[in-house]
């Protein structure tokens, strides 16, 4: 799937044959996730009923799965890949309508712990992938858009940085690939590790939004660890997709002074277009919760419709992740990737064993 | 690599909503609808 790695090409076309272009790729993306979901409800009775033993799989992987198996045989058809590139919207409006599951004093107290953690990990995580950079002599704005990844939200921030420091499109190409693969790495194995160092679903939640760097990836490798865990990983990495302006800014003034970008006329203009918008919006709807403008049987008819807009999200995930369009971008910048993620992860472990002890989670 | 000669630009006016409003007008819409109890029930 070529557009896995390739970044957004603006045409003009006419609102409603834009929106018409849409749909298939989002029946897709719904078969995809209501597929996941049956085969979650019906794989386990037939197993039960046979008398065997199979691990109970969630629909979060099985959603995953079926949308590998069709991006890496059949392909994607160029007819569903519009609505397919859908998915990063449906994880937004998932991410707003879960603001109702939180009670704002709840999301300031989580969000402020997360908050020291995630600049703890920010930090580290660009000064360690600059490092790595700079051994494997990498070009220097392909370290920048690595670090960028890998220190605040994956493809979001790549995109952002890429526009604020006029990195090349081959650049972006490649950081992009690397953090997409890595994503897919660590829905695997990031359960794995959560199960066998017998982490606490809180714990393992706010570890999946601090070290998974795609918000789809991280709220996926989250909700395959439970609910209550996936809730956490999508508050944690929120927090650190608020930080991506800051980042970005800063990033824009280092190369701007070095005469390679262009500078930065207004900062606090900059700062709000790069913000994003979708975290006002859990906010709000965590406000709104919280002066009880929805009562009981609503909350659980929005955190139901939050799960809805995940299920395509995860479907996404699956579908557009190819690996032998990731494999074609090189190895240099997956091996840079893959060494910081690997730090990155067991340095926010660590964070989070501390956190577990300071917070009592 | 492009050079810009540290040009200072503003930043680039977008009309119409980014992908982020639109994903947060949907679910602001969703949430009126079940507010006003057009959808009472949301089966998962």
């Amino acid at each position: 799937m070529a557009d896995a790695v390739a970044l957004p090409q603006v045409k003009p076309v006419r609102p409603a044959l834009q929106f018409l272009k849409l749909i298939p790729g989002v029946l897709l993306l719904a078969g995809v996730g209501y597929a996941g979901k049956l085969l979650e409800q019906n794989v386990g009775k037939f197993a039960k009923s046979h008398h065997w033993t199979f691990p109970n799989i969630e629909y979060v992987l099985w959603a995953i799965l079926i949308g590998l198996a069709i991006s890496n045989t059949v392909g994607i058809p160029q007819i569903f890949r519009a609505g397919v590139a859908t998915y990063e919207f449906w994880l937004k409006a998932g991410i707003v309508l879960l603001g109702s599951r939180f009670l704002l004093g709840d999301v300031l107290k989580l969000g402020g712990a997360s908050l020291a953690l995630v600049v703890i990990e920010i930090a580290v995580a660009i000064g360690f992938m600059t490092l790595l950079g700079r051994v494997f002599r990498l070009k220097p704005k392909l370290t920048t858009l690595l670090a960028v990844g890998s220190a605040v939200c994956g493809v979001s921030a790549i995109i952002a940085t890429k526009g604020a420091i006029d990195a090349d499109d081959e650049d972006s190409s490649f950081a992009i690939a690397a953090i997409l693969a890595l994503g897919a790495l660590a829905l695997f194995t990031f359960p794995l590790i959560g199960h066998s160092l017998h982490l606490s679903d809180h714990a393992y939640g706010v570890w999946s939004g601090l070290a998974v760097d795609n918000t789809a990836e991280a709220a996926a490798a989250g909700a395959l660890y439970s609910d209550t865990a996936g809730k956490l990983a999508v508050l944690t990495k929120t927090t650190r997709n608020a930080l991506i302006g800051f980042v970005v800014l800063a990033y824009a003034i280092y190369w701007a002074s070095r005469g390679q970008a262009q500078a930065v006329g207004n900062k606090a203009a900059f700062l709000w277009q790069k913000f994003p918008k979708f975290v006002l919006g859990f906010l709000l709807i965590s406000l709104l919760a919280t002066l009880t403008v929805f009562n009981k049987d609503q909350i659980t008819a929005l955190a139901n419709l939050s799960r809805w807009a995940f299920l395509l999200t995860f479907a996404g995930v699956g579908l557009r992740t190819n690996f032998r369009e990731l494999a074609k971008q090189g190895l240099r910048p997956f091996a840079v990737g893959a060494i910081g993620e690997i730090v990155i992860a067991v340095f926010t472990l660590g964070l989070v064993f501390g956190a577990q002890r300071i917070f009592h989670w | 690599m492009s050079k810009t000669n540290g040009e200072a630009v503003g930043v680039p006016q977008r009309r119409g909503l980014s992908l982020d409003g639109w994903a947060v007008l949907l679910a602001f819409a969703l949430a009126a609808l079940v507010r006003a109890g057009v959808f009472k029930h949301i089966p998962w």
